[in-house]
């Protein structure tokens, strides 16, 4: 592998062209096998998945330039000491077992013997110590930093090696959330890296980790090569979110950069690609019942909703927002939106999460008479109400269409506003709106999601909860740990949200991914996130 | 000539330096920040500030323009704020792409033009003329989206004959990348064609009816020279004016044939650029093509008199 002009660069490259055998097909086709014949490509046929990105990745560098591309091409490289599960708990991974101390400050990690990078570099708890200290360098502008720093989850104070294979991590205080955080996708899973990834002068080369695949080749706006590591060890047991049974079955993945939505179906349908995850349900129509390709979907830790900014003088009243959340069937919005795919949600628990209780999962009940006797209670006269949108994000888009039409059977005028994602971006972290329909991805705990959402105005104002009560509770459920008090914390934040209607809670999506039907040991699963190992081409 | 030439060349500076000054307010003006772009819904008001001081973006606007343009006139146009590349390797690398799609199908769509005009123009008011003229205002009807998908659709999925997706550059594999360039090179080729053709028909008929078109035929020369040596270089002018103005416009980026293409091109780049407010790559993209536009107008001023000897360099 060396660094080419703008790219990664590997040995020879694997052809996604396949032609159909028609006289000029044939000619094309041979044509393209003279073009294509090398030495090696004619003794061996390695077995290649293509997957598609709409965007390219945005560095190799995990958790520090990311997008959700990034964290998911590079998910498949490197690993951290956590990771997690397919039901969305903390699992060991490069770490065989941890301890927690009785203060709840320190972790001491055991990891796992026999494990090496792919440059063949032994783990040791050096690496695991130089990785993290990296990743606490401010230079370093890791995702998650600010989270583990001062005014975070928990400062960490200390990262230290106790011999070949154990490590611990001090932190300034108790954090029950401290694994989640080193486990999530967009702080590149804390992966550990080898000291080989930069440079002597700590510039970034490329990613050395212990994952089922190594880095093989990037070619901006083209495609991410990863190729199987021989030497990798998987985790023993069945496939198990990101931590267990991660042995690749194939020799190479290829990630292709396909931005268009059309011309990636068309790929898929022509055997171009083989794994087009994150469909939007409106592209399930042309590829439902295509011969030789399937549709797989699971439910999404994510959420959709639709934002009220509480400090508008018209929606600061809890009457009107309240009316606003009964005036909507979201069930039905559901439905329509996301082509059944969706689960309607009521509160910001997502449904795929353990701590959907019954609490959380209790429907609100569309209402359009006792909404317009709110509407009169708070003397609303129709006065028009801009709803901010945009059309980067379908499900965004069409929830502002559908609020609009049922909003207004109960006499809310909302207009709406289309803008370009990252004006809508702008103005949503400047809390400059007075509603608009936002997407939060999948956060993994009810937690983190409450975190999104609760804060202090003045100081974040991107937060649409801001109450005292509210950020009593998720401070609470931040420091709690154990599993039955947390569904209590959340039980308490479910019922306040309701209460108080900072913003109504519409739908979490479902993560929908069409497949070849020669790709075998596909899961879709709510982290939102393609994961491609154990995943066969036959 | 010369003269002229270095005329020409030394206004370029403030024309573009015009063009620094708009392109830098512009992108400035539009609303969204590229620090909440990069670092997504949930960064916090703490990250994107420590971001902002990273990139420099907390520093007065005539700072940020000054040192842009200081570094710009030394050839550096910085980096990209979301990939970290150097902008300036960008955009000739993505340019080289976009360069030789539109030259291609510019190129051909000019012969198209010609062949077609000519036709038309000298078969006016037949069949023929009916089939052109019906033909080009087709083409420059068809959004080039559509045309693309089409063709993708026909030629690539149903046919089989060509790839759907993906690119080989040329300097890897010739062959290949030819078969990947197909398409798209179609699809601009038929799309620019049709105002192409409508001009140079219009300007032949002007030139047929002209009276050293009619003596040209008294004489006894053949319609085919008459075509070739009287009409075609008088009529060609104002459609070389079209050519530079279209070679201009495209090679400032064929983002939606790029995108429906999954073509590594610098409308792409640009269009990506724009998204994510990555200001040093939208100024380096825009002054880059304003470049592009000033030179080959300049180019087409001089051959302008090639065809046109009534037009003089001076």
């Amino acid at each position: 592998m060396g660094k080419g002009r703008g790219y990664w660069v590997a040995k020879p490259s694997l052809t996604t062209v396949a032609l159909d055998p028609s006289p000029f097909r044939a000619g094309l086709a041979l044509a393209l096998a003279a073009a294509l014949a090398t030495p090696s490509a004619a003794a061996v046929a390695p077995s290649l998945l293509r997957a598609r990105l709409n965007a390219d990745i945005l560095s190799s560098d995990p958790g520090t330039r990311r997008d959700e591309n990034t964290d998911a091409v590079l998910l498949h490289v490197v690993e951290g000491l956590v990771a997690v599960r397919e039901d969305t708990s903390i699992g060991p991974l490069l770490a065989s077992r941890w301890t927690v101390a009785p203060d709840g400050k320190t972790y001491v990690f055991q990891l796992r013997p026999g494990i090496v990078f792919h440059n063949g570099a032994p783990l040791t708890s050096a690496d695991v110590v130089w990785s993290l200290n990296r990743y606490l360098d401010p230079k370093t502008r890791w995702r998650c930093l600010s989270d583990l720093s001062k005014g975070g989850l928990a400062e960490v104070t200390a990262v230290t090696a106790h011999g070949p294979l154990t490590v611990s991590i001090s932190l300034d205080r108790p954090a029950p959330l401290f694994l989640k955080t080193l486990a999530r996708a967009d702080c590149g899973g804390t992966g550990i890296l080898q000291r080989a990834s930069v440079d002597p002068h700590g510039a970034w080369v490329a990613p050395i980790g212990t994952g089922p695949f190594r880095f093989a080749a990037w070619k901006r706006n083209q495609y991410i090569e990863l190729r199987r590591f021989d030497r990798y060890q998987a985790r023993p047991g069945p496939p198990d979110g990101n931590t267990g049974g991660k042995t690749a079955a194939v020799d190479t993945v290829r990630f292709l950069v396909i931005p268009d939505g059309s011309a990636a179906r068309a790929a898929l349908l022509r055997g171009e690609l083989d794994v087009l995850d994150n469909l939007n349900p409106v592209e399930l129509a042309a590829l439902r019942g295509k011969s030789g390709v399937r549709i797989q979907s699971a439910p999404s830790d994510d959420l959709y909703a639709l934002l009220l900014q509480t400090r508008d003088p018209l929606l600061r009243d809890p009457r009107f927002r309240r009316a606003l959340a009964i005036s909507l069937d979201t069930a039905a919005l559901t439905r329509a939106i996301t082509r059944g795919e969706g689960r309607p949600d009521s509160g910001p628990v997502p449904s795929p999460s353990p701590f959907y209780g019954p609490v959380e999962s209790a429907p609100i009940r569309p209402d359009l008479a006792q909404a317009r006797r709110l509407l009169t209670a708070c003397g609303y006269r129709g006065q028009a109400i801009k709803l901010a949108t945009n059309q980067r994000y379908p499900l965004m888009f069409d929830s502002a269409v559908v609020i609009q039409a049922m909003a207004k059977q109960a006499g809310i005028n909302f207009e709406i506003e289309t803008l370009d994602w990252a004006t809508q971006l702008a103005r949503y972290a400047a809390g400059d709106y007075q509603a608009m329909t936002f997407g939060y991805s999948a956060r993994l705990d009810p937690s983190l999601t409450f975190a999104s959402l609760i804060g202090d105005k003045a100081k974040d104002p991107r937060k649409v909860w801001d109450t005292p009560a509210a950020r009593r509770l998720l401070d609470r459920s931040m420091a709690e740990a154990d599993p039955v008090r947390r569904q209590a914390v959340f039980d308490d934040l479910t019922r306040a949200w309701r209460q108080d209607t900072p913003s109504v809670v519409l739908f979490n999506s479902g993560r929908i991914t069409a497949l070849r039907s020669t790709v075998s040991g596909y899961r879709s699963w709510p982290a939102q996130q393609q994961r491609l190992w154990g995943v066969a081409v036959n | 000539m010369l003269p002229y030439l270095a005329k020409r060349l030394l206004l370029t500076i403030p024309t573009l330096g015009l063009v620094a000054v708009i392109v830098f307010v512009l992108i400035r003006l539009v609303p969204g920040d590229p620090a909440v772009v990069m670092l997504g819904e949930g960064a916090d008001k703490a990250s994107i500030l420590a971001l902002h001081r990273d990139l420099g973006l907390d520093r007065p606007f005539p700072v940020q323009f000054l040192v842009w343009v200081g570094h710009a006139v030394r050839g550096d146009l910085g980096t990209s704020i979301a990939t970290g590349e150097p902008v300036a390797g960008l955009i000739v690398e993505r340019f080289q792409l976009t360069a030789a799609i539109v030259l291609v199908a510019v190129g051909l769509a000019t012969a198209l033009a010609i062949c077609g005009g000519l036709l038309a123009a000298w078969k006016r008011d037949t069949a023929w003329d009916l089939g052109v003229v019906g033909a080009a205002t087709l083409l420059l009807s068809v959004p080039s989206f559509w045309l693309g998908l089409m063709l993708l659709m026909v030629f690539g999925l149903r046919l089989g004959w060509l790839p759907v997706v993906g690119y080989v550059p040329a300097t890897e594999n010739a062959r290949l990348a030819l078969l990947f360039l197909v398409l798209p090179i179609a699809t601009l080729t038929l799309t620019e064609s049709g105002v192409l053709t409508r001009m140079m028909r219009a300007s032949a008929i002007d030139v047929l009816g002209l009276d050293y078109v009619t003596h040209a035929r008294a004489k006894g020369l053949s319609e085919l020279t008459v075509l070739r040596r009287h009409v075609f270089p008088n009529a060609f002018a104002p459609t070389l004016t079209l050519v530079g103005l279209t070679l201009g416009h495209l090679l400032g980026g064929i983002a939606v044939i790029e995108t429906v293409f999954t073509l590594p091109g610098l409308g792409r780049l640009m269009v990506d650029a724009i998204l994510a407010r990555d200001y040093p790559v939208v100024q380096g993209c825009l002054l880059s093509t304003g470049l592009v536009y000033v030179l080959i107008n300049l180019a087409v001023d001089l051959i302008y008199p090639l065809f046109d000897p009534r037009v003089a360099v001076a």
